[in-house]
């Protein structure tokens, strides 16, 4: 009878129930809100769900040295979160996003893609907050590229200067870019007046196919000649719309832009989820990084709405400021924004056509962003 | 360490100025060239065009030398008959001036020809001579 009992008050404590504290709790509730806003209010419902279960997983308290939980060397979580901490998911997912994006309105109006470059301020702001609140400068460069709202930039980053980050890091950017719809908007229309939100667009011109072939190739060399550290983001983005565009290679393009970043967004948000645990998560400085994240965002977004409203100075053919708003890389919800604010206005207006170039050139922007902290911290670590 | 003293110490403000410097370069070079590619596939996609135009100009100024030479050698005739009256050794004012009397069209650009390919050279006293 004693042995049942020592089997089973064994057992007891083995349990989850036994082991967790309101720590994992409060990251369980994280994990619910996240698949909440997912599937119910479809806020990036293919990242936030893999994340948010993710974030169950993580949290289900384990016992230690069963090899189990995503810190556990020996454990298939681990094996799986090698994809993250190596840096192989993200440039995998820059690959599909090359193969999906048609940099067409980005090509009949270049002129648009300084915005992409403005609203890249926020990244380098973020980054001397970070430092003013007493990170490390590796870290903050990782926490600065949350400003760049893309989530594989910011894992790529962080898994090469503040591995120790990425939980957070990774659960802010996707938060706040899921979160744009609400963050944004009392930015824009802070930063307008309404005659600018009823700004309309000029009929970009007709963009031909050699052109579209021949920007992957010229964009390819020039970025990552400047900014060489950016390359395996680059690299890859600009691949993909290689593939897209030459049309003669479109199975390896429909295979880039379904089958592997859809399989590479299911590894990278579940084990981004998991690798949040509660004791390695629930800490002061995940706390500044939330709140910097969503500084980021919010400079981020007004930088890309002054630079515009800088730009209709000197031109003659005036822009419709909100359009800086999608400089930030959130592709293609800031631009979704962007039309939606600009209809409140003017419901004839259109102009998500116009804001997908600052938006896809905001993602060239970010990665440049990465690959320029990468360069200058890598002799700091 | 925090604050201000925390960034300047980390060289924070010109990582962050030389950063943003970097991302607007390489985004402003790009949409330049982006700006220019479709002009240049347009040349490119009329090169034949062009060319032909280009030989066409070519060709058409060589025929201006053609047309001058025989411009001059018009004008020498004519200024010739003119010389004929002042002597052999002829002083350029009162040979314009003959010029302008007989309605000898653009006499000084003509002259100005004449001079430039030699056709008239200074004597050496202070008039002028048919080159022969």
């Amino acid at each position: 009878m004693e042995n049942i009992i020592d089997l089973l008050t064994k057992f007891v404590s083995n349990t989850g129930f036994a082991m967790a504290d309101y720590r994992y709790v409060i990251m369980i509730v994280i994990g619910m809100i996240f698949i909440y806003l997912g599937i119910a209010k479809q806020y990036e419902p293919l990242l936030l769900v893999p994340i948010g279960f993710g974030i169950l997983v993580g949290n289900i308290p384990v016992f230690k040295g069963l090899g189990l939980g995503i810190y556990e060397s020996n454990s298939v979580l681990h094996y799986l979160y090698f994809g993250v901490t190596a840096g192989v998911y993200p440039p995998l997912i820059f690959l599909g996003i090359g193969a999906m994006t048609d940099f067409s309105t980005m090509l009949a109006r270049p002129l648009l893609m300084l915005l992409g470059a403005a609203a890249q301020m926020g990244i380098f702001l973020t980054f001397l907050g970070a430092l003013a609140l007493g990170f490390a400068p590796n870290e903050a460069g990782a926490i600065g590229i949350i400003g760049g709202a893309d989530g594989p930039t910011a894992i790529f980053l962080t898994a090469k200067l503040a591995p120790n980050l990425i939980g957070p890091i990774a659960v802010a950017a996707y938060s706040y870019m899921a979160l744009v719809p609400v963050i944004q908007p009392p930015i824009m229309k802070l930063l307008t007046s309404r005659e600018e939100r009823l700004i309309r667009m000029e009929e970009p011109r007709v963009v031909s196919k050699q052109e579209k072939i021949i920007f992957p190739v010229v964009g390819f060399l020039l970025c990552c000649f400047l900014a060489p550290a950016a390359l395996p983001l680059l690299g890859m983005l600009f691949f993909g719309n290689l593939l897209k565009e030459a049309v003669v290679t479109e199975r390896l393009a429909v295979a880039a832009r379904s089958a592997i970043i859809d399989s590479v967004t299911i590894l990278l948000g579940l084990t981004v989820g998991a690798s949040t645990q509660a004791d390695v998560f629930l800490k002061y400085d995940s706390v500044l990084i939330f709140v910097l994240g969503a500084a980021a965002f919010g400079v981020a977004t007004a930088s890309g709405v002054i630079f515009a409203k800088i730009m209709n100075l000197f031109l003659k053919a005036k822009i419709n400021p909100l359009l800086g708003a999608a400089g930030v890389s959130a592709v293609p919800d800031s631009a979704r924004v962007v039309q939606h604010v600009g209809q409140q206005e003017d419901p004839t207006n259109f102009l998500l056509m116009h804001a997908m170039a600052p938006n896809v050139s905001g993602v060239i922007g970010s990665a440049i962003g990465a690959g320029i902290l990468w360069s200058f911290m890598a002799d700091r670590m | 360490m925090t604050g201000l003293e925390a960034i300047a110490h980390h060289n924070g403000w010109a990582i962050a100025a030389v950063g943003i410097s970097i991302v607007f370069t390489g985004l402003t070079v790009l949409s330049i060239i982006i700006s220019q590619l479709h002009k240049v596939l347009t040349f490119w996609d009329e090169r034949k065009t062009h060319y032909e135009r280009l030989k066409d100009r070519w060709q058409k100024e060589e025929l201006p030398d053609f047309a001058l030479a025989q411009d001059i050698e018009e004008s020498a005739r004519q200024f010739r008959l003119l010389t004929d009256r002042l002597g052999e050794h002829f002083p350029l004012p009162k040979l314009l001036e003959l010029a302008q009397k007989c309605g000898l069209a653009h006499p000084h650009s003509a002259m100005n020809d004449l001079l430039i390919t030699k056709r008239i050279v200074p004597d050496g006293k202070g008039y002028f001579v048919w080159n022969k």
